[in-house]
């Protein structure tokens, strides 16, 4: 079956009928020339029309032949030559899936030994005449040498970062775009179902999978310590497990170098469990399974801001604010202080709400300006609303309303709306509410949520939500605005706030500005790298129609097999000389003849 | 050794086409045959039908053709032969006056094959009669055209000029006829000029020449080709047609004109070895060939020759 790098270029055959058309146009009807000596010209031509005519349509099918011989080798035609040694020069990129799943193991090896070996087997029958890259988990396209790709494959490793098989190949054509040898990519992975991926491919693709099932795993999906910080007396953790369903796994969770607490986590539920209080300040947390046949899923690490109870500061006029704060006093979330105003602005972290007297509001928009405060109070609003249903709050009925207008810029930090219009608002350690807390303005104060409403905005929101950034080895994370460093242990990076951050390896990384901790990032293993059930061959064809599944021991024979196309280029363009050659022989064999 | 070069004044060496703007034919005529004759030096006695008369010696000019080297290896001396006119001689000029006769392949350059053979006929017969030969004239094209049968008289000279003036290029040719006219024409033996382009049917010709020969007759054939017969030329492409047949071939003249070249030489040799082989003289004449250089092919006769 012969096929085109440039298909397209098969437009610009009709052009080889060009020195017929040429023929048949000068074929008009010549001058008639009187002439007594005809008989001789019928002489001369009954004896040599016969050679001439041959001469005439041999050069006519010369020169289209010549013509079809170039706009054919432009075209690049490639031939199968199966069974043939050796392959044409041959552009080829290995996608060597080294994600974390790849470290599974299974019979005794691990998945990644397998493709390691099959990846050797395809780059050792490349010849020094083929263009190779190595493309693995880090998403880095390499280009080499065999010798030197060899080496790499030598001495991969497990990556824990994830691999979307779709992005690999289309970053694997993107490299072999504009490439006029004859190309190819080869797949070599444990083809997770999860990691599937569409592509847009223009080049045949190779698909070498490990054979037998993929080993039994549980891992740990997610930690979640629920709101921070914690107080001293402790919380409670949520896990999740991922993996085979309905596997039941024994789970333990150790917090800041505390005695473990142990639990039983299935597969597909939640598993709570809490742990005892610990002291203030950054605690990391480590949930752990047993292990098993797929290691790097077996731990999940992240991290608690322990801090004790805010000190509040409140007017007891406000009868609703008051009462809230002295059921959290007498619960122990709150203690008497000055760290956090509630229900007006202070000369620190405030809980705002807007003044009884409207007269009194300009007053608070100018001192909220003072303070750099990104938000004030506009217009009143006198309809009767319902805020919209979210984290923080649910659905509340609201009478009376100060519109918040946001001050330059887009507005940030929204924690509540109404009528999808900002309700509640927070600028660095200030919380303006849109309503005051009474029941003429809100039916808030009433509700059941009224008490751990001001828990949050007076021990998290006014003091600060201590970021906690889930995230993978190697995916960016955008970090919050404060940070100039991260350290995960003794290595350090220097960071900007705002700006993308992508975390190497697994671990739990704090960020820091100056000598305070002000966030962290609790990188681990994608949860979906614990899902090992691979794609079907239909699932594989359903996303790459042309790919061509094989084995780790076939890998070797199917790879540069368009290369093993054999590229015609060269015969043609040989051809094409040749052509020409006896093209110009006959011509001016012609016309030497006329002489 | 060459001969010396003839005054350029004389009008048998010029230009036909020259010629023939010197004045009507019956002048030119004259002048021609007055020039070739002096470029001979006028020797006394000379013509066809000759016999050897007597020795003179030899002077500038003469043809070293003419020397005796028999004498000049017993004398060391240089001289001619000369040769005695029969007196009896009957000639017939047959002239071809088809169509194909009237082409010409440069008209600005070249004067037609009719008009050349006409004048060329004028000499001939010129040169004949003031030898003293009877001499006539047969023209034909497809059928005989006209007849004028051989006299020794200056009348019969302005009749056969008479008659020449008025022939022009007629339709097709079929020149057996004319042949057997002069075998009745020609009751004694006698000399047949044939003057044609040999455009016709080669084999029919053949065979009257050969019964004119079998007769007794000499027979001299000139064939008057034009140099565009003999060079094929013309545009790109074209389609030649023949005047007289119509037939036609349409042909590249580049392609075709070596292959040409090659298929009338071949016909040249074919007409030259079959008349030779019956012993015909032949020769091939182009109408730019001054008509003194023409009647020197035609009049001098190679030693040995009967």
């Amino acid at each position: 079956m012969i096929g085109f790098l440039h298909p397209l270029l098969l437009w610009a055959l009709p052009l080889a009928a060009l020195p017929l058309v040429l023929h048949l146009v000068a074929r008009r009807q010549p001058p008639t020339v009187l002439f007594p000596a005809v008989r001789y010209l019928q002489q001369a031509t009954r004896e040599h029309q016969r050679r001439l005519k041959l001469e005439h349509w041999l050069l006519l099918a010369v020169r289209t032949l010549l013509v079809l011989a170039v706009i054919l080798a432009a075209a690049g035609p490639t031939v199968a030559r199966e069974g043939l040694p050796g392959h044409a020069p041959t552009a080829l990129v290995v996608v060597l899936d080294n994600s974390a799943s790849s470290a599974a193991v299974a019979g005794g090896t691990s998945r990644l030994a397998l493709l390691r070996g099959a990846a050797r087997d395809v780059l050792a029958k490349a010849t020094p005449d083929d263009a190779l890259w190595l493309l693995t988990a880090d998403g880095a396209a390499r280009r080499g040498e065999v010798s030197r790709l060899i080496s790499l494959v030598d001495s991969l490793s497990p990556s824990a970062a994830r691999l979307d098989l779709g992005a690999a190949l289309t970053t694997a054509q993107g490299v072999l775009e504009g490439e006029s040898r004859p190309s190819e990519i080869v797949l070599l992975s444990d083809l997770q179902a999860s990691a599937l991926g569409d592509a847009e491919l223009r080049t045949p693709l190779v698909v070498v999978r490990p054979e037998g099932d993929p080993p039994s795993n549980a891992g740990i999906a997610s930690l979640d310590p629920g709101p921070q910080p914690w107080s001293p007396d402790g919380g409670s953790v949520r896990l999740t497990l991922s993996g085979e369903a309905g596997r039941v796994a024994p789970v333990s969770v150790s917090l800041g170098g505390r005695a473990p607490r142990q639990g039983l986590g299935t597969v597909g539920e939640t598993l709570t469990l809490s742990l005892t209080s610990v002291a203030p300040g950054w605690r990391p947390v480590t949930a752990r399974l047993d292990p098993d046949e797929f290691r790097l899923d077996d731990e999940f690490r992240s991290v608690i801001r322990v801090a004790p109870a805010a000190g509040v500061t409140w007017d007891p006029a406000d009868r609703y604010l008051d009462a809230a704060a002295l059921t959290l006093r007498q619960n122990g979330r709150v203690v008497d202080g000055r760290e956090v105003t509630l229900g007006r602005l202070g000369a620190g972290a405030s809980v705002v709400q807007p003044p009884a007297e409207a007269s009194a509001l300009g007053a608070l928009n100018r001192a909220l300006e003072r303070r750099g405060v990104s938000w004030r109070y506009g217009d009143p609003v006198g309809l009767l609303q319902v805020s919209d249903s979210g984290p923080l709050v649910g659905r509340e009925q609201v009478q009376r309303r100060y519109r918040l207008e946001s001050v330059g810029g887009a507005p940030r930090g929204v924690l509540a709306t109404v009528a999808s219009q900002p309700w509640i608002a927070r600028s660095g350690d200030i919380v303006l509410l849109g309503s005051r807390m009474e029941p003429d303005w809100t039916a808030l104060p009433l509700s059941a949520g009224f008490v751990p409403l001001v828990d949050a905005m007076v021990n998290r929101l006014a003091r600060g939500e201590e970021a906690v950034i889930p995230a993978s080895p190697g995916a960016p994370v955008i970090l919050p605005d404060l940070p100039t460093e991260a350290r995960l242990d003794d290595r350090r990076w220097s960071v900007e706030g705002g700006a993308p951050f992508r975390p190497p390896a697994l671990g739990t990384y704090f960020l820091l500005a100056g000598a305070d901790t002000v966030g962290a990032i609790a990188v681990n293993v994608d949860p979906r790298e614990s899902e090992l059930a691979p794609a079907t061959d239909a699932a594989i064809r359903g996303l790459w129609p042309d790919a061509r599944i094989v084995a780790p021991a076939a890998a070797r024979a199917a790879s540069f097999a368009a290369g093993a196309r054999g590229d015609l280029r060269g015969p043609l363009l040989w051809a094409a000389l040749l052509l020409g050659l006896i093209e110009v022989a006959l011509a001016s064999g012609r016309r030497r003849k006329r002489v | 050794m060459t001969l010396a070069s003839p005054p350029a004044n004389r009008p048998d060496l010029l230009d036909p086409l020259e010629v023939s703007r010197l004045g009507g034919i019956e002048v030119t005529t004259a002048g021609l045959v007055e020039g070739f004759l002096s470029g001979l030096h006028r020797s006394r006695r000379r013509g066809f039908s000759v016999e050897f008369a007597e020795h003179r010696m030899y002077q500038s000019g003469d043809e070293l053709r003419y020397v005796d080297w028999k004498l000049l290896g017993r004398n060391d001396r240089l001289y001619v032969k000369q040769f005695e006119e029969e007196t009896n001689l009957r000639a017939m000029l047959v002239l071809d006056v088809s169509r194909s006769m009237g082409w010409t392949g440069a008209p600005d350059r070249l004067l037609p094959k009719h008009e050349y053979a006409r004048r060329l006929a004028a000499a001939l017969a010129l040169v004949l009669l003031r030898q003293r030969d009877a001499t006539g004239l047969l023209a034909f094209d497809e059928d005989v055209r006209a007849t004028l049968p051989p006299k020794v008289s200056t009348a019969h000279w302005h009749r056969l000029l008479r008659m020449l003036a008025g022939l022009e290029a007629g339709r097709g040719t079929a020149a057996e006829r004319a042949l057997q006219r002069v075998v009745e024409q020609l009751r004694r033996r006698g000399l047949v000029i044939f003057i044609s382009d040999l455009l016709l049917d080669r084999e029919l010709v053949l065979r009257a020449l050969k019964f004119l020969r079998h007769r007794g007759h000499q027979v001299l054939v000139l064939h008057v080709m034009d140099p565009g017969e003999v060079t094929l030329e013309g545009p790109a492409e074209a389609r030649f047609e023949d005047p007289e047949t119509a037939a036609a071939v349409i042909l590249r003249p580049k392609d075709w004109a070596e292959v040409y070249r090659r298929t009338v030489e071949g016909v040249v040799s074919d007409w030259r070895l079959a008349l030779r082989r019956e012993g015909i003289r032949y020769h091939r004449l182009t109408t730019d060939l001054p008509f003194g250089l023409a009647l020197r092919e035609a009049l001098v006769r190679p030693p040995g020759l009967a």
